[in-house]
């Protein structure tokens, strides 16, 4: 009894530091956003306001879209990007001369920032000068895929999903090598097919892999900024003002308004938060850590 | 957790999700008071708030005396910071200038902090408190209220009483473009105006005269017509509903050239603004007239132009081009250039014709865009002198003739243009001084002075919405009285916060 009360204290004098950090640059910024998302502010100075401010915003026209905007976003990118990923992986994980060339390549986007990737597609989708433009959209098009309400948010998700593949890649080619080889010839030898192979060994052993990219990828798309601001600053039609650039975009209602800033800014980790919960919740029981 | 418990708990959630939409502005969020109504005014000149005549606003303000920089620079020379938006060859052209400046005198060390652009000059000088301020600030146009509010600033004015500055030589519209209820908060210094771009060889293929651009909105719709139904090009007009560009600059400047105001108290310059008017008869008219240019002129609609270049690269467009575009004045020297390395096949540089933007009035008049430079208070005397100081170097006539050269900017003095090397350029290209005559010939009156608004970009994003609906066929009417709307909540909302 005695001795585990020394080892208590010891643990929490080892906790000090961590916990101040913590303390500093997590809880206090996460307080101080939440109290200053209950009021309005001023160039100068900032009033409360309320919570109810927090409804208010959450229930208004701007934030609705927002969120729809963003659901659809990463209903798009999610999927896309896991399955891409996953083939890519699957397609890398051979052993067989060169394939370290694919994998590097496959994985190379990690390495492509946000800034750049935009900028690329942005060229890559502009009207006039743009390849894929020309291909997908017919010769020519105006308004042009990012200019168009229609296509926008795919125009940017193509950007997102590219640039995000690496990531995926890397992620589930690291799953791929901790499966048992051994399980491959017992499936093997029990006559299963490649198809079957992939869904019956492959895809239950990386199936805590794939639900940590699912989270990831989903929290990088409810959090995207750099693409939506550099590709068509949230419009056309607002059809691509995300949750993060209604946050934090320039010439919305939040603009000039700190206290509205942080009260989406809050909102936005709420949002995350209830979403991280179900998808652990709801995903968890399907996952197979092994034994 | 069971699948079901699952999708019940999804299917509950999208319904409270959908069920919650207020139908109210984010703007409005946690304001506990009825929506301000809507006064449909749209009578040009009329003030909510009269002119007063108590003593002069200047005196109530943060003062500023030159002689301070004397007696500071007695010891040592007094060292100031200025923040900075400019990029590329602008950004350079301003450090060759400040070099000069600092070499030619003692008294007075500037250091240039380049900011990365205006909105990031923005975010920081907001974000920042007196002591990481810099000295000196350039904020674009748009900025002239929420500078105000920040309570920040020495105006120029009374550094140039101080001084017994001559301001004679300048352009009326660019001082008056940066004071408001009789301060100058700020002197011009980078101005552009929006003019008309188009092709040569195209008007002299649809049977025009490449020498003469269309004036009114009328010619401008006879000319387009003229354009496609001739064959000569696709498309005639590109048009964008960019907030910097069609969706909002354009829109001030249209209701400007006919004489009407875009915000109530004189445009905001006699007091606050508080409600916007373009969802008037005027307004009413103008979009009206743009939206015929696209289903009767055969104009091109490009979208919301968020790279500002959508406009300029379908004259290049390499299928299916136009003939005609607007675009900043500033784009003039860039725009050659590129022309230059042959983007467009068939046009020669010396072939883009460069007319005032096309509008009522005849086109004449613009109002001034691009930025100016404020004085920060808070520093002490001897560096709002010294700032007083570099700026009026700035705005001397060499510098503006010089400046305006090698940029593209129009000079914010008449004086300039006696002095090479701007003398010389307006002499051997006059589509570099388009700009300044267009300028030079706004109508006399408060209408010729753009809005000041507090949330004036967001407010330009509300109006740019609307364009773009109407550009696609939206009726004009309805577009305008939602835009009115959202913006009178975006600057009721910003004035109670401002008080």
């Amino acid at each position: 009894m005695k001795r585990k009360r020394r080892d208590s204290g010891l643990a929490a004098l080892m906790l000090v530091p961590s916990g101040v950090i913590l303390l500093l640059f997590v809880v206090y910024p996460l307080i101080k956003a939440v109290w200053l998302g209950q009021q309005r502010c001023g160039v100068t100075k900032c009033t409360n306001n309320g919570f109810d401010q927090y409804l208010d915003a959450f229930r208004s026209n701007e934030f609705q879209d927002a969120l729809i905007v963003t659901a659809k976003y990463a209903l798009i990118t999610v999927p896309i990007g896991l399955v891409l990923g996953v083939a890519l992986a699957v397609l890398a994980d051979k052993y067989m001369r060169g394939v370290g060339i694919f994998r590097t390549i496959f994985s190379s986007t990690v390495a492509t920032s946000v800034a750049v990737a935009s900028v690329m597609w942005f060229f890559l989708l502009n009207p006039q000068v743009g390849v894929l433009s020309e291909w997908i959209g017919g010769i020519a098009k105006t308004p042009g895929l990012l200019q168009d309400p229609r296509s926008a948010l795919w125009a940017v998700s193509a950007s997102s999903i590219w640039a995000n593949l690496g990531f995926t890649f890397i992620v589930v080619t690291a799953g791929l090598q901790g499966v048992p080889k051994d399980l491959y010839e017992s499936a093997y030898v029990d006559g299963a097919g490649g198809f079957s192979r992939f869904t019956n060994v492959t895809l239950p052993m990386i199936s805590p892999t794939l639900l940590f990219a699912t989270v990831v990828l989903t929290t990088r798309a409810f959090q995207s900024f750099g693409e939506v601001d550099l590709l068509t600053e949230g419009g056309p039609l607002g059809k691509t003002t995300t949750l993060t650039y209604l946050a934090y975009g320039s010439g919305l209602p939040t603009s000039n308004d700190d206290g509205l800033r942080a009260t989406v800014s809050v909102l936005l980790f709420a949002v995350l938060l209830a979403l991280a919960l179900v998808q652990f919740r709801g995903l968890e029981k399907r996952v197979h850590y092994g034994n | 957790m069971s699948r079901r418990v699952l999708l019940c708990m999804v299917v509950v959630g999208g319904v409270f999700t959908a069920s919650c939409r207020s139908g109210e502005s984010l703007t409005n969020a946690g304001i506990d008071r009825a929506p301000t109504p809507v006064t449909a005014s749209t009578t040009p000149g009329q003030t909510t708030v009269p002119p007063t005549t108590v003593p002069r606003k200047l005196d109530t303000l943060p003062p500023c005396d030159v002689a301070a920089l004397d007696a500071a620079a007695a010891t040592a020379p007094v060292e100031i910071t200025f923040w900075h938006g400019l990029s590329n060859e602008l950004g350079r052209e301003l450090e060759r200038l400040t070099g000069v400046y600092n070499g030619s005198q003692t008294k007075v060390k500037v250091t240039l902090q380049f900011q990365g652009g205006y909105e990031e000059t923005i975010d920081k000088y907001l974000q920042s408190n007196t002591d990481s301020r810099p000295d000196m600030v350039q904020m674009p146009e748009y900025m002239v209220q929420q500078m105000i509010d920040t309570k920040s600033i020495v105006p120029t004015q009374a550094c140039a009483e101080s001084a017994n500055y001559d301001t004679s030589a300048f352009l009326p519209q660019a001082l008056g473009a940066y004071a408001t209820e009789g301060v100058q908060w700020s002197m011009p210094f980078n101005m552009s105006v929006p003019v008309l771009y188009y092709l040569k060889p195209r008007f002299a293929a649809a049977g025009l005269d490449p020498e003469v651009s269309p004036r009114s909105l009328e010619e401008l719709l006879a000319t387009s017509k003229q354009l496609v139904s001739s064959g000569a090009s696709a498309y005639s007009l590109a048009l964008d509903s960019d907030f910097d560009g069609g969706g909002g600059w354009y829109i001030e400047q249209w209701l400007s050239k006919s004489g009407e105001f875009y915000a109530d108290n004189e445009n905001g310059r006699a007091a606050p603004a508080t409600n916007v008017l373009y969802d008037g008869a005027g307004g009413v008219k103008l979009l009206t007239a743009l939206q015929s240019l696209v289903t009767d002129g055969g104009a091109v609609y490009v979208g919301d132009n968020a790279s500002g270049q959508d406009t300029f690269l379908k004259l290049a467009d390499a299928t299916k081009p136009a003939a005609m575009t607007i675009g900043t004045s500033a784009a003039l020297g860039p725009v050659l250039a590129i022309v230059r390395g042959g983007i467009i096949p068939g046009v020669l540089e010396s072939e883009v014709g460069v007319g005032p933007m096309p509008g009522p009035n005849d086109g004449k008049g613009a109002l001034v865009g691009g930025a100016s430079l404020y004085i920060v208070d808070g520093k002490g005397g001897a560096k709002a002198a010294a700032s007083w100081d570099y700026m009026a170097f700035l705005e001397s006539a060499p510098s503006q003739s010089q400046w305006a050269a090698a940029t593209g900017y129009i000079p914010v003095r008449n004086d300039a243009l006696t002095l090479d090397p701007i003398k010389s350029l307006y002499v051997t290209d006059p589509r570099f001084k388009v700009a300044y005559d267009q300028l030079t010939s706004s109508l006399p009156g408060p209408t010729s002075q753009g809005p000041v608004i507090g949330p004036h970009k967001a407010v330009r994003r509300a109006t740019a919405l609307a364009v773009a609906e109407v550009l696609s066929g939206a009726d004009v009417q309805t577009a305008l009285t939602k835009a009115a709307q959202a913006a009178n909540d975006l600057i009721s909302n910003y004035n109670s916060q401002n008080k």
